[in-house]
Order: structure tokens, then sequence, then C-alpha cells
């Protein structure tokens, strides 16, 4: 066979979304790549101008289908900044449980889709299953399994129902042994070893030029984390470590992934510690009317000029589970963003596609982006 | 690292390109030049320590256009904020990717979104809108709720 | 031995249907409706539909207990809803496929595009009429059966190779490309291990070979053939971990990615055939076929059609263990899998020959003591 392009996508197994990889290759070996993403572009920084700050919270659902409360807390952190808000702390306390729950379902889902890339069936259903537990969680205190809704400009939306601590405990019990069978089934394996052992390769010093974060930059030996460099919410209260491998491979960002998994553990003990021993309420009082009601309505444009609101700046940048999201929020008064901006870490990690995929082999490319963990409403947003 | 810090390390080589640093929540600042040094700008920054550029993003203020970018020091562990304004009319600013590799699909969004061109980038193509995609959604004068007339062109392999 | 097969039941069905119908007929058609011809011609009729049926009850059956298998390892059920435990389950499927429109692209060559999966299916479906089921129950009793079924077994990689060329898909080029290339890398060590297998039986006859191992089965003096046998297989039947033709992460099936509706159910039917051939040569060459050792209470081997039992059970099983082995490997790289074939298989399965080839010439098993073995 001569060199010829091929269409990885859109509809692909190994896009784990909606995009397309064309690669060039020459028999099995990939000589250039080119990702072509916007299959998935909603147009989420244009709406979320032309809505009230808590309906945007809406869309940061669908902006990472895997990760919707983490991308809801970016958000609610930089429209606070925003607008000059404090929430509570227990609110603080509230939200660090969802995003560790959340960084733990959406490792389940890496787990699962990239151990199918490999070929191996069982851990997809292991993780599906495991994941499903946090998801009932979910449901039992947000109401949704996926579009969850629950954190609000100010606060949370609701506190937890009666019981809520220990079952999830018992979720946690469940899962540590679990990741240990993870790793039997995988790290057990020659033939995982062969298939992800060196492949991959991005080093620290390529990660920092291109701009990857997260599990693929501290696969590649950094010890860098938001939530330790730059603690947001109540971080700087709690004992965890910083997962870290030294081989900038895929079996380094398998590792990786795993500890951090054991490390939220880690880290929702501690919360749920805490919230066991502290109520109080989830909602800021001093918030403005129109910000304050659970399910605030949409504003009218003559019925705004009355108020006063405040003007401001807000930058926000937390550890999602895929790396460093960021949100920049302007507001310019009124009840819409003036302009929201997010960066994706995803986005930034796939835009790196070329420095990791090139020279490897065909077989070699539903590891590797398995290793990136694309989600693809991430990227496109 | 704080504002005066940054004033004081920038300020002598980049001359009237630095308009002046401002302090910012959680940043070591923000700092404001002028378009027309750009490179010097990010190759000053990029000497500080400032080796990860994780944002390029683009606001409409309908009379001008304000670019931003966002980079990381793993020495100092702090952001830093750069900023600048191009004329809506005249929308364009010297490319990053030579300092920064990582502004190169941050560009081709904000060129395709926000409307601000980016000289001397590598391959400035549309990203997240199709081939040929004529309007540039981020801007204030796209109103949403109005039809769009849309011509999709597509790449064959 | 008994004579018994397939198709001598099947003709001896037609001679006796046709005997008495001409018994009640006047002269000129009794004649013609007992001529030899027509006999033998209806016989062959009746022969293929025996053997259609058994060999697709079969598949099915293996789909059904893959399925129910596979869900067990991973925590699941399987089917379970059509049928007793989802035994119709595969029936409802096949229905489902049947009535699907085949979809041709337009690119796609017509010819190649029908005739691959088809001849496929026909090819692997020819195999079930020489293997021995049980000492009664043979389709075609051959002298050189063995022979005759490997070389069927490996028409597979040329009818891939065209279905995958004619569907004009790089994909499926793809796919094909490396079918051919993993086929023809496992079919020379798997063509060693049987060699070894027919050093110590001394015969190419299955039948014969299931006989010579009355008193031991072949997989403990043969355990580094049966264990090249069993990857060369797994190679062969295209499943986990070396099921990289049809990888569905990145080539999306491979060679029948453009294949839908009933061609793509002769892929499926055919490749669950070979598996079932697979299984039933791993049982015929090491496993002993439908014999039993003889510390098994007569009892259990004496019983109607225990012969058939014995055998399906065995085979059953060997399918499980490669359903346990789907389970829980990942798959392997093309380099990684023509490397080892190359560098590792072939020269294990010449030392399998080389230990086969010293067995026979000191006439003793350093297990199983002393026996009579017939050689060369």
């Amino acid at each position: 066979m001569s060199e010829m392009w091929i269409n990885m996508g859109p509809q692909h197994p190994m896009t784990h979304g909606l995009w397309n990889l064309r690669v060039r290759i020459d028999g099995e070996v990939i000589l250039d790549v080119d990702p072509e993403m916007g299959y998935l572009h909603r147009g989420i920084e244009k709406i979320s101008e032309d809505r009230h700050y808590n309906e945007v919270i809406t869309l940061m659902d669908r902006t990472c289908y895997v990760a919707g409360l983490s991308w809801e807390h970016l958000y609610i952190l930089a429209s606070e900044q925003a607008l000059h808000i404090q929430p509570p702390e227990r609110a603080q306390y509230l939200r660090v449980l969802c995003e560790e729950f959340q960084r733990i379902a959406s490792h389940l889902m890496w787990y699962a889709a990239f151990v199918q890339d490999i070929g191996l069936m069982t851990p997809f259903l292991y993780g599906m299953r495991d994941r499903d537990l946090i998801l009932d969680l979910f449901q039992s205190y947000t109401g949704a399994r996926m579009t969850y809704e629950y954190m609000r400009v100010g606060g949370v939306r609701n506190d937890l129902p009666p019981g809520f601590t220990d079952q999830a405990r018992k979720v946690l019990d469940w899962l540590g042994p679990r990741f240990d069978e993870y790793d039997r089934l995988c790290l057990g394996s020659d033939i995982f070893h062969k298939r992800c052992d060196n492949l991959g390769v991005l080093k620290a010093n390529d990660c920092v030029r291109h701009g990857v974060t997260g599990p693929m930059l501290r696969s590649a030996g950094l010890r860098r984390d938001l939530r330790k460099d730059r603690p947001y919410a109540v971080y700087d209260q709690l004992d965890f470590e910083v997962a870290r491998a030294d081989t900038a491979d895929v079996t380094g960002r398998y590792l990786v992934r795993m500890e951090e998994m054991r490390q939220s553990i880690r880290i929702l003990r501690q919360v749920l510690d805490w919230l066991d021993h502290h109520p109080g309420p989830v909602l800021a009082h001093e918030l403005p009317r129109w910000l304050g009601a659970p399910y605030a309505p949409v504003g009218r444009e003559g019925y705004l000029l009355k108020r006063h609101y405040p003007k401001g700046v807000g930058f926000s940048s937390i550890e999602e589970p895929h790396g460093e999201a960021q949100a920049y929020v302007v507001n310019e008064g009124g009840e819409h963003p003036y302009r929201v901006k997010f960066r994706s870490p995803v986005f930034a990690n796939v835009s790196a596609a070329r420095q990791y995929l090139i020279g490897y082999r065909v077989a070699d490319i539903p590891p590797i982006m398995g290793s990136v963990d694309v989600c693809v409403g991430e990227v496109d947003r | 690292m704080q504002p005066e810090d940054l004033e004081r390390a920038l300020g002598p080589a980049l001359g009237p390109t630095l308009v002046g640093v401002e302090p910012f929540v959680g940043f070591a600042g923000r700092l404001r030049f002028r378009r027309e040094g750009a490179l010097d700008v990010f190759r000053a920054v990029h000497g500080l320590g400032f080796a990860h550029l994780s944002l390029v993003g683009g606001i409409d203020w309908v009379d001008h256009r304000e670019v931003f970018y966002v980079a990381w020091s793993d020495d100092a562990r702090q952001y830093v904020l750069l900023s600048t304004e191009v004329p809506a009319n005249d929308a364009h600013l010297e490319s990053a990717t030579p300092v920064w590799p990582s502004a190169d699909w941050h560009e081709r969004e904000t060129w395709e979104l926000v409307d601000i061109s980016f000289d001397h980038h590598p391959d400035l193509r549309h990203l997240l809108t199709p081939d040929g995609y004529a309007f540039h959604p981020l801007l204030r004068s796209f109103k949403l709720h109005e039809p769009e007339e849309l011509e999709v062109k597509t790449r064959h392999v | 031995m008994s004579n018994l097969t397939l198709y001598s039941v099947s003709f001896d069905l037609v001679d006796a249907v046709l005997s008495a119908i001409g018994s009640v007929l006047p002269a000129p058609l009794n004649a013609w409706i007992t001529n030899a011809d027509l006999i033998t011609g209806l016989a062959v009729l009746v022969f293929a539909a025996l053997l259609l049926a058994a060999s697709m009850l079969n598949t099915i059956m293996l789909i059904w207990w893959e399925r129910k298998l596979l869900g067990r390892f991973m925590d699941r059920r399987g089917a379970m809803h059509v049928g007793y435990a989802g035994l119709l389950q595969n029936f409802a499927d096949g229905f489902k496929l049947f009535r699907k429109t085949t979809v041709r692209p337009r690119e796609a060559d017509p010819l190649g595009f029908v005739s691959g999966p088809t001849a496929y299916m026909v090819t692997s479906m020819i195999l079930f009429g020489v293997l021995p089921i049980s000492s009664g129950w043979n389709s075609g009793a051959l002298p050189l059966s063995l022979l005759l079924a490997l070389a069927i077994f490996s028409f597979a990689p040329l009818f891939i190779f065209v279905s995958a060329w004619s569907s004009n898909n790089k994909y499926s080029l793809m796919g094909g490309m490396r079918s051919a290339a993993q086929m023809i890398a496992y079919e020379v060590p798997l063509l060693l291990a049987v060699v070894a297998v027919v050093i110590v039986s001394g015969s190419f006859d299955l039948t014969t070979i299931v006989y010579e191992q009355q008193n031991y089965w072949f997989w403990g003096p043969l355990f580094v053939a049966l264990l090249v046998f069993v990857a060369g297989m797994l190679a062969e039947m295209e499943r986990i971990p070396f099921d990289l033709p049809e990888a569905e992460a990145e080539l999306v099936e491979g060679w029948n990615t453009e294949y839908g509706g009933m061609l793509f159910a002769f892929f499926m039917l055919a490749d669950y055939l070979r598996a079932l051939i697979g299984s039933i040569l791993v049982v015929l060459l090491f496993l002993g076929g439908w014999t039993m050792p003889t510390w098994v209470p007569s009892v259990a081997t004496s019983f109607p059609l225990a012969g058939i039992f014995w055998f399906m059970l065995k085979t059953y099983l060997v399918f499980a263990v490669f359903i346990w082995i789907r389970a829980s490997l990942p798959r392997v790289r093309t380099d990684q899998l023509l490397r080892v074939g190359w560098n590792r298989m072939i020269p294990l399965s010449l030392l399998s020959v080389f230990l086969a080839a010293a067995l026979v010439t000191v006439k003793c098993l350093p297990v199983f003591g002393c026996v009579p073995s017939p050689g060369i």
C-alpha cells in the first residue's frame, strides 16, 4: 500500500465522541495527523451571553457530558468572582464532594473506554458498573444522573438527603478494592504492557510547550495540580497527594489516573466527615434578589435597568478530570455575562496530537487517544 | 510575583510597548501592552518563566477588540494575564505560536469566532466552524434568534 | 470401527423411501424412481441438508454459549429474554439479519462483494463434511481427512481478502491485508503442530488419530504442540487476542466494515463455524475425541449417543477456554503478532515435532510409561 489519508471519524469507535482524526499513513505507520474538530460545536460561549448567570449552569452540564459537575464548579467560581459573591463554607465542601465524585466517575468512564480500545472487553463492563454507583449517588442529591444543574451562583441548590454520607461511604468502601482488581486485570497482563509501554510519549518539556495539562502532564513527571498549586474552594484544608508517573507514556497515564481515583477517595472521606459535623446554609444569604432564588426567573430587559449591578471580571481555573480548565467571565452589569471564555484541557491536549501520534502505528491510535481521554463536548463547546 | 515585580522586570526592555501592569485577583498581574510589539512581549514574558500558555481569547467591545492571554509559570506557581487592544476595523495581531506553540488552536478559534487575525500563524484554518463559514459568532453584532444562512463546504479525502 | 457415516445414513434413508414409493408405482416409473443416479443425487442433497442443519444449530448454540459465558465473566447475564435463558435470542437475531436489506456500496465490486462472504461461509461449512463426530457418526470417512480439513481451513484468507478488496474501503483493505498476513504467518506453526500429532498417531485419518488416543490423550505428551495449535487456532479464528484484522477500535471491524444484513450474517456465522471447527480439531487431535479414559465408569460411556455427548461436551469446554481468553486479554498489534508468529511459534512448533519424533523413537512416554505406539 502506498501513502494514503484515512478519516478516523466522525463516526469511528476510536473517537469516543464526534470528531475526525485525519491520518496519513504508509502501510501501518502514521506519517501525519490532522484533528478536525467542530462537529459538536454548539456555541456555548455565545449562548451564555444571552442567558442569566444561573441559566448558564445548564450549559455547563452539556459542555462535558462525563464531568458536568466539574464544569459547573469552574463556571460558578468565575462568575462568583465576577459578581463579588462569597459562598458559604458548607457549599464549598459540597462542591468539592461533587468534583471528586465526578473525577472518579469520569476516570471510570475513561477506564472503560480506554481498555476497550486495546481490545479488553471485560473491564468496560466493570468500569460502567462501578460508575453507575456514583451516578446513583448523584441522582440522590441532584436528581439527575448526567445533567445535574446542582450548583448555583452563591452556593448549591440543596443540601444532602438524610443518610447520604453513609451511603457514600459504602460506595467508597466498594470502590477501593475494585481499583486493585482493575490493576490486576491490566497491569498484570503482558500484552497490556506490550501495547502501552513507550507509546504516545510526550515529555514534560513538550507538554508545557504545547499546553498539555492534567494526567498527561503528570505522567511526564511534573508535579502540577491546581488543587495544590492554586487551591480553590476548600482544597487547602484537605490532605492528599498529587499522583505522578515518570514514563510519559500510555501506561504512565493509566497509573496517574488510577492513583488519582484513590486520592479522590481519600479526599472524599475527609469531606464526608466534615459534612457530617458541620451543618449550615448551602446558599449565600446576601445574594441580590435576582440571583437568590434557586430557580431564578429570566430577567426581562426593562425590568433590569432599575437595579444596581456590580461590574467585574472573574477568572477561575480548576483541576478538572481531564486537566486544567479555565473560565473567564466578564461582567459588565446586567443579568447576563458580557463574555464567557472557557479553556478546555482536552482542547489543548488534542491540539498537540502531532507530537504524540506521528511515528506510531495505526493500531496505536486508539490506545494513545484513549489515554488522552478526549471529551469532544469540551473541545468544541 | 507581584505586579510591581513584573513591571520592574519587563519595563526597561519593553519600553513604550508596555502600557501598564495592574493587580488581578489570583494572578501575578494583568499586563497591558500595545499590539505593535506583541512578539517582544511574548518573548519577555516567556523569559520570566511563564512557559505554559493556557488560554488565548478575544472579547468584542464593539469599538475595539481585546485579545487576552493567560500563561502559567511553574516556578512562581502563578498565572499572568496579558491583554492588548486591536481596532475593530483592522483586527490583526502578531501570532504567539513562535513563542508558545500551544497558541495554535486557540488563535485559530479566536480568528474564526471573534474575527481577530493572527499574522504569521502557521495554519490559520477554521477549527470549530465549517470551512467557508462567513460569520463570526462571538461578535456582538452576531445576534442569536435570527436566521442565518449557512453554506457548508466539507473536505473530502 | 464402524462404517456408518452421515452420508451412508442419508443414502440408506433415500434408498428406503424411494424403494417404498417405487413398489407402489407402475412399471416404467418404478424403474425410473429407483434409478441409482437419482438415489445418489437425492442422498447428496439430504446429506447436505443434514450437515447444514447440524452445523448451523451448533454454531448458533456456540454463539449462545459465548454470549452467556462472556456475560458471566463481565458480571452481567448475557441474553436472557427470548426463550429459556435466551436460547432463542440468536434465532431472533438471525431472523432480523435475514430480513435486512443488503446494502452494497456503489463503488464496490458486485461479484467479489457477494461471492467473498458466500465462499467463506461455504468453505467453512464443507469442513463439517470431513470431521468425525463420534465412532458411529462421521460425515465421510476419508483416509486423509485431517489434511483435507486443514486445506479447506486455509482457504479463508483468500476469500477474506477478496471481500475486503471488493468492498472498496480503506479500512476493509487494511483489515484484509492484516488478515492475510496473519493467517499465512500462523498457518505454518499450525501445520507443524499437526505434524507432531501425525507422527505420534501415524495417520492422517482423524478417526484413526482418535483411536490412537484411547490409552492416553495426546495433550500430555504433546503439550508444546497443543500450545502452538491453540495459539495458531486463535489466530486463524481471529479471536482476541489475535482479532486485529477486525479490530473494532481502529479498523471498525476491518474487512467486514461495509457488510450488513445477510452478508454480514454469513461472516458472523462462518467465524463461529470456524471457531467450532477449531474447538473440534483441538478435541480430536489432543483431547481424545469421543473416547473417555478407562477409569470413567462404563455407565457414563455406554448410554446411547454417549460418544457424541462427550465429544460435544469437550468441544464446548474447549470453546469456553477461548471465551475465557477473550474475556481477559487485550489485543496485540500486527507487528507484535507477526513477530511472535515467525520468531516464537515456528521454533516452538519445530520443537514439538522433534519431541514427537523422539517419543515415537523411544516408544516411551515420560508420564504414561511405555505403551505400544504405532510410530511411522
